[in-house]
């Protein structure tokens, strides 16, 4: 059934400084969109506010889970993600003194997830297998790769509709940048979910956008409803490959 | 046996016996300090209510003060989860919580010992129990029943505790709570709620605990603090936040007390307890357990 969301004239901040002003996007069902735009422009501060991090000064964030539309302003995170959303943050924030595996399975706390404990583990382990080489490692030594796949999995664990990515190529090298988005596109399509993934590696995240938004300063500069539309636009060629 | 083995075998067995009885009074400051980041340094405060509450039930009515202890945990459990609440009121929500938070807790162990003064007063309070007095004997091995039988509800609680906290989810989201909070709650559980219920488990464990010392020895309002030294080594050595850390190192210095008590005197115990604990950081900083 249909998942999406909708956030309509958003703006949030912190303190006195206002980071992001009335952001309008959309993320339809089943879509992957990118949200583009390069350091300090709020692309984390939109997503923490979809998740209840940041409370928003105006605007509305509505979410459709399995078809049932929900106002996710004022809710608590951990509401949030019980309605099915899950967010890779940014930075990755796993549990260092913590086993990989009890990382996954922390992942299933929430009741939905439980349900699901089993079968999502064994997926986890199948698409990334060196997670299961390193189950018993704490998560604090691994490699910078495997952590970002541990970040991946442990969020698929809480068994989402909507899954938001903050940056998922941060300090990784091209190849394991490459292998990492491959990675999300397959996820998606094995669970048939809905994306909205901020980057600033562009031609990575072209590779698996339906559309996206470019934002510069808060403000959604340009929406580009396909991926040749964000392409061939002046903005996007002059923000990321400086012609 | 010949007499020094005899003396060695009951020192290993009355270290063990004691040991178990450490590890009951610290396992929920492994709890609170190990796993919760909550300084709470009154945890002797609640061994001691739990005592008197044992004591006077006890004394009125002749309960077992262990078996009352056990009856009454979910009251200290609910003392716990309150205290939190205030303490997380007050002072964790507006990140105040190392130094403000190390006041308020002494300020709780100085109202509740000053409290017990003005209920009991400052005389030593014993229990009654048939088995205090009696002691099993195997050979030339001694089993004072005063300590058996707190040594064996003791290794139910702890190891229970230990299962509870490692095979459930919530016992993994109390392990993972202190380490971040925001990363908990993207996984749809609710920090706070954690943080309530693990810190009102370690308090339970300190009235279960109390009923343990009246059980052992005589008590007064002031004989908290001569344990706090204690149970912070038994912790800090087993290694913070490990429970079978805690177990350990609650044997280890068990068995240094019994052992520098039987062959150099009682007056030895601390000073070996400790350079043992001091001699074990410097080889391993994260003590004999911990992550
Ligand atoms: N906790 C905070 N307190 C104050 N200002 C903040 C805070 N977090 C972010 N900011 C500011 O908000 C602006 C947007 O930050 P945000 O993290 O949303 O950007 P971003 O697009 O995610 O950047 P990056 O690509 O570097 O992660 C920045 O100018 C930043 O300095
Ligand atoms: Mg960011």
């Amino acid at each position: 059934m249909a998942n999406s969301i909708r956030i309509d004239g958003l703006c949030a901040g912190y303190g006195s400084v206002q980071v992001l002003e009335r952001i309008s996007l959309s993320v339809n069902d089943g879509e992957t969109v990118a949200l583009l735009g390069t350091n300090g422009n709020g692309k984390s501060t939109l997503m923490k506010c979809v998740m209840g991090i940041v409370p928003p000064g105006a605007g509305r964030i509505e979410a459709v889970i399995d078809g049932v539309p929900y106002d996710l302003v004022g809710r608590a995170t951990e509401e949030i993600v019980g309605l099915g959303i899950a967010l890779v943050p940014e930075g990755r924030r796993l549990f260092p003194r913590l086993s990989v595996e009890e990382n996954l399975q922390l992942g299933a706390y929430r009741r939905a997830a439980r349900a699901a404990l089993a079968r999502n583990l064994a997926f986890c382990f199948e698409a990334f297998p060196k997670l299961i080489e390193r189950r018993k490692q704490l998560a604090g030594s691994l490699s910078g790769g495997e952590q970002q796949m541990l970040t991946l999995a442990r969020a698929l664990m809480t068994a989402p509709k909507i899954l938001l990515i903050d940056e998922p190529s941060v300090g990784l090298s091209p190849l394991l940048v490459i292998h990492t988005i491959d990675k999300i596109r397959e996820l998606k399509q094995r669970y048939g979910l809905t994306v909205l993934m901020a980057e600033q590696n562009f031609n990575q995240a072209i590779r698996i956008a339906d559309r996206g938004y470019v934002i510069v300063h808060g403000r959604i500069e340009f929406e580009g409803r396909s991926r040749d539309d964000l392409s061939n636009n002046e903005l996007v060629h002059k923000l990321y490959m400086g012609l | 046996m010949d007499s020094t083995t005899a003396l060695f075998a009951n020192a290993i067995v009355a270290g063990l016996l004691l040991g178990g009885f450490y590890a009951a009074m610290s396992v929920g400051v492994s709890i609170s300090f190990g796993m919760l980041d909550v300084v709470n340094i009154a945890h002797p405060a609640f061994i001691l209510l739990g005592s008197y509450i044992a004591y006077t039930m006890n004394d009125r009515l002749g309960l077992d003060p262990i078996a009352v202890s056990v009856v009454l945990s979910p009251l200290f459990f609910v003392l716990g989860a309150g205290l939190y609440r205030v303490y997380y009121l007050c002072f964790e929500q507006r990140g105040q919580e190392s130094l403000r938070g190390l006041a308020f807790f002494f300020g709780i162990l100085f109202i509740t010992e000053v409290m017990l003064v003005l209920v009991f007063g400052v005389d030593y309070r014993m229990s009654k129990t048939a088995y205090a007095d009696t002691t099993w004997r195997l050979d030339a091995l001694d089993f004072p029943m005063r300590l058996v039988v707190p040594f064996l509800v003791s290794m139910l609680m702890v190891v229970g505790l230990q299962l509870f906290l490692s095979h459930t989810f919530f016992g993994r989201a109390v392990l993972a709570v202190a380490q971040d909070p925001l990363a908990l709650r993207l996984m749809g559980v609710n920090p706070i709620r954690v943080k309530e219920r693990a810190f009102a488990l370690s308090i339970a464990t300190a009235g279960v605990a109390g009923a343990f010392l009246i059980v052992i020895q005589p008590v007064q309002p002031a004989i908290g603090r001569e344990y706090i030294g204690l149970v912070f080594a038994v912790c800090v050595l087993g290694g913070m936040g490990s429970i079978w850390g805690t177990l350990l190192g609650a044997f280890v210095l068990g068995l240094a007390e019994s052992f520098t008590s039987t062959f150099f005197g009682p007056s030895w115990a601390p000073a070996v307890s400790f350079g043992l604990l001091l001699a074990t950081l410097a080889f391993r900083p994260a003590g004999l357990l911990g992550r």
